[in-house]
């Protein structure tokens, strides 16, 4: 409509007025088109913040933990209750805590110590208290946490685990090793599954053809045997991060072809549109126009498969933790924290021990919320 | 000038026609202030304001305006065939037979739409459903508005095709969309329309997207077949063409509303607002300006060959056969010179000027560019070449990459073939390109979804000709733009060829615009060339059927 007069200088003045009909979003740059889009999305707003305080979490990971995820204590202590009822009855805005001690009795069955609540001792509950030493990204030593008790001493809000550790502050520290893992996964299969993809969709021909034949042949693999069996080729004794970058490795090693055959996909129909053909036509380069024309504009679909790419890994993580084959300690991961529940009897008396399971959860659900806002805001046009 | 438009604009469109029941023909559609509003991000749009509109049985009234004038929206409105996030205004009232269509509830409605209201659409390759057959599809439209048995329904349908003209009806009604051309498709289109007798036809661009020769075809078929059935059609174009051999009453509309209305003659004769004048005056007109003496021969083709190779058979017994596009074409073009290549869609053309450029290989001949053979250059040889040789598409909304800036698609061909001292020298260009092309150069840091058809092209033009090159290839770069728009790019493309004594192959079906533009045409049909010869020649003697055809095609209907 703005060249409905049509003469040059309405287009100019319709060029440099954007305003109403088409124009309405005149000068806004690509990102501030896809941000106004992704606010709309409810689903996806919850799924930025959560995935933002997540990796918070993970990169301060020892100042949100209140207890050392290394000290022990009672084994399979149940959580700890939260009082905001002060001893004489009254409300009072500082939660106390009432610590999970030994009652000096035992079963008199198996002779086991007996442990139960300490009701006469409550522990003060405060935010940016003092406890265990710690380095500040690696870097800065500190010893404040996010909260804990007054006196320094352990609390248990998610219950401890089978050596007396504290599952709250090992699931916080273990989002770490979590994420990590499958942040540098996704990075690698993104990387070699996009490069892959869009050279074999680009060059075409016979190379595309055996490319494609070796994609099928990694996506025909039956991926979880083929987890243990290359996972078991490492030593036993191998130190745990060497252990950790061969997960790694594994991980990637089979998880790029479903991405580099979407990609591929999508620079077989870009290939064939007209500016490409025109940056042929000024006589562009191969690499130019792979990076300029085609990339950039594949990148959408990448980055939505990153988002959904991350929760799989997690979730992957975790089951092959449970199976003990993912990290060994002394690192933590959520995986590692779940192969204590392989026995029926266990999870039967002891519950709690099962809570990592939430932090997977709320880290699948965070990235699959925002994937799932960013796919709808990422193409604007 | 834009100003004394909308100050005008009252004058020439009261609500009622100047002609009302003039004929005494009975009054079946009287629409009165139709407005409609869009949702949209960040408010609302009008997309159409206080339309009014008379249509009489037995009649053709055409609405005439370019994209995003609302002719669309008013025609789904009168379906009620309009999107969830429109609304109308509360005034509008729509009666059809006395009766306000618009306060009917859903199922009134539907049972108005396929049975008293059919609408046609611009697209026959979609909206036909490609898993049904003819057959099965006109008979949901009778088996919709109608009780009728299944084999009364499939005889109906074959009338109707018989009605339509299509040959050998019976065997047609097994067949699939795939298996008929776009003109057939399109006649499926009217008869599915017709089949329940509909009192209003709707026709949304029906032959825009069809070959020259057909569009008269279909057009004569709707004229026929509303005389035969004294339906009233509703012609919705941007061709003036059409609007003056087909209908009896013309509204302009422009930006939503309607700015002028009057009989067929009247509006042709005496056109009284600005934007009809102007709409009139968009018609590409002119020459192109007499070549300078004796220029030498930039590009020369000679026994040009283009084969795809096509599989046929199984997986077992592979055969493979050749489908030669170009066949041993020649052609020569001279300095500052437009060579017009003509012919309907599967002609070959492109394909041709493409291989000229060495865009797409040639299985054959020999291809000298400023007498340089480049037939057996690779893509990195021809690369030196680049910026001598240009092109420019035909949809300007798929050649801008939509996730580089205006400046940064400019200036790719200069930093790719090290044009320009430095990046400041190259912006220089790139500016100087842009207002060379009539934008201005501000825009370098925006982005092609912020422009319409029209300022696209202008800027994949300045794309070609930041490069300064010698030859441009131009493959169809009007034919997807607005009448107006079309002759502005006409008149920037002469100038600049007069300025910088470019080459054109301008490749199109419009002889129209050919006529404008091109001192020489060469006419093509299935990869071969039928004529060639100036064109004033082959355009007023043309010696083949086929070019004569399409000259008719062209020009006889305004006549």
């Amino acid at each position: 409509m703005t060249e409905a007069l049509g003469d040059t200088p309405t287009v100019v003045k319709a060029a440099a007025n954007p305003q109403g009909g088409r124009f309405a979003h005149g000068n806004e740059t690509y990102l501030a088109l896809v941000w106004r889009r992704f606010r709309r999305s409810v689903i996806g707003m919850i799924g930025l913040v959560m995935v933002l305080g997540l990796l918070i979490m993970a990169l301060f990971a020892d100042f949100f933990a209140p207890v050392n995820p290394k000290e022990n204590g009672i084994g399979f202590a149940p959580p700890e209750t939260l009082s905001f009822v002060a001893p004489d009855g009254s409300f009072s805005l500082l939660p106390r805590i009432y610590p999970i001690v030994e009652t000096g009795e035992f079963d008199p069955v198996t002779f086991q110590p007996l442990t139960g609540p300490d009701l006469s001792n409550p522990h003060t509950l405060s935010f940016f208290v003092r406890g265990y030493d710690y380095k500040l990204l690696w870097l800065i030593p500190a010893n404040i946490h996010f909260f804990g008790s007054t006196d320094g001493s352990a609390v248990h809000l998610l219950g401890t685990d089978k050596f007396g550790r504290d599952i709250l502050s090992r699931a916080i520290v273990g989002s770490r090793i979590s994420l990590t893992i499958a942040l540098i996964v996704v990075f690698i299969t993104t990387s070699v599954g996009t490069g892959i993809g869009i050279t074999s969709g680009y060059l075409g021909g016979r190379f595309d053809a055996w490319v494609q034949r070796f994609v099928d042949l990694v996506l025909a693999f039956p991926q979880l045997p083929l987890y243990l069996a290359l996972t078991s080729l490492i030593p036993i004794t191998a130190p745990s991060n060497v252990f950790i970058a061969f997960v790694i490795a594994v991980m990637a090693a089979l998880g790029w072809a479903q991405l580099s055959r979407e990609v591929r996909g999508k620079t077989l129909a870009l290939a064939r549109i007209e500016y490409v053909r025109a940056a042929m036509a000024v006589g562009a380069g191969d690499g130019r126009i792979i990076l300029r024309h085609i990339l950039p504009n594949v990148l959408s679909h990448v980055i939505v498969s990153v988002t959904l790419a991350i929760p799989a890994i997690v979730l992957l993580e975790s089951f092959l933790g449970f199976l003990g084959f993912a990290v060994k300690p002394p690192l933590i991961s959520w995986g590692l924290m779940l192969q204590d529940t392989g026995a029926f009897s266990v999870i039967g008396s002891y519950p709690w021990i099962l809570s990592p399971v939430g932090f997977v959860l709320l880290t699948v659900f965070a990235f699959n919320a925002l994937g799932d806002g960013l796919r709808d805001a990422i193409d604007p046009y | 000038m834009v100003t004394d438009m909308t100050e005008a604009t009252e004058d020439f469109c009261p609500p009622e026609r100047t002609d009302l029941n003039q004929h005494g023909r009975e009054l079946i559609v009287d629409a009165r202030n139709i407005g409609v509003t869009f949702k949209v991000e960040g408010g609302t749009v009008q997309a159409v304001r206080d339309v009014s509109f008379q249509l009489h049985r037995g009649e053709t009234i055409a609405v005439v305006g370019e994209s995003g004038s609302g002719k669309s929206v008013t025609a789904r409105t009168i379906m009620g065939l309009l999107t969830k996030r429109a609304t109308i205004t509360p005034g509008a009232r729509i009666l059809f037979e006395g009766k306000n269509i618009l306060d009917f509830n859903a199922a009134a409605r539907r049972r108005l739409r396929g049975d008293r209201f059919s609408m046609i659409f611009q697209e026959p390759m979609s909206s036909l459903n490609p898993v049904y057959t003819i057959g099965q599809q006109i008979c949901e439209v009778i088996h919709l508005h109608n009780k009728v048995s299944r084999a009364e329904a499939m005889k109906r349908a074959e009338a109707l095709l018989q009605e339509v003209q299509i040959p050998e009806p019976a065997s047609r009604l097994k067949q699939y969309p795939h298996q008929l051309s776009g003109g057939q498709r399109q006649r499926v289109m009217i008869a599915m329309a017709l089949a329940n007798r509909p009192d209003v036809l709707i026709a949304d661009e029906p032959t825009t997207a069809l070959d020259v020769t057909v569009q008269a075809q279909i057009l004569n078929l709707i004229k026929d077949l509303q005389r035969v059935h004294g339906m009233a059609v509703i012609l919705i174009t941007h061709d003036l063409t059409i609007v003056r051999q087909f209908s009896d009453y013309v509204y302009v509309m422009q930006n939503g509303e309607v700015k002028e209305h009057n009989r067929t003659e009247e509006i042709f004769r005496a056109p009284r607002h600005a934007y009809t004048r102007h709409l009139l005056a968009s018609e590409p007109k002119g020459a192109a300006n007499p070549l300078p003496g004796d220029t030498p021969v930039i590009l020369e083709g000679k026994s040009v060959r283009v084969a795809f190779t096509l599989k046929r058979g199984g997986f077992f017994k592979p055969e493979y056969f050749p489908l030669i596009a170009v066949d041993n074409l020649s052609l020569d073009l001279r300095r500052h010179e437009t060579l017009g290549l003509v012919g309907e869609s599967g002609s070959g053309k492109t394909t041709f000027g493409q291989a000229l450029l060495r865009l797409i290989p040639n299985n054959g001949g020999e291809i000298f560019f400023d007498g340089e053979p480049i037939q057996l250059k690779t893509r990195q040889q021809m690369r030196p070449l680049r910026s001598r040789m240009q092109i420019v598409f035909q949809d300007p909304f798929s050649s801008l990459n939509p996730r580089m800036s205006i400046g940064q698609i400019i200036e790719e061909g200069l930093i790719v073939n090290d044009i320009g001292a430095d990046r400041k020298d190259r912006l220089e260009r790139v500016k100087k390109a842009l207002r060379d092309a009539g934008m201005p150069d501000t825009i370098l840091s925006r982005f092609p979804h912020e422009f319409s058809g029209g300022q696209r092209q202008r800027i994949a033009i300045a794309r070609a000709i930041a490069m300064e090159p010698e030859f441009i290839l131009l493959d169809e770069p009007t034919s997807a733009l607005d009448l107006s728009v079309q002759a502005q790019i006409i008149d920037l493309l002469r100038k600049l060829q007069d300025e910088k004594g470019l080459s054109y192959l301008f490749i199109s079906h419009d002889l129209k615009v050919v006529r404008a533009l091109c001192h020489r045409v060469i006419v093509m049909q299935h990869g071969k060339i039928v004529e060639q010869g100036p064109v004033s020649e082959v355009l007023t003697r043309p010696k083949t059927d086929y070019t004569a055809r399409l000259v008719r095609a062209a020009f006889e209907i305004a006549a």
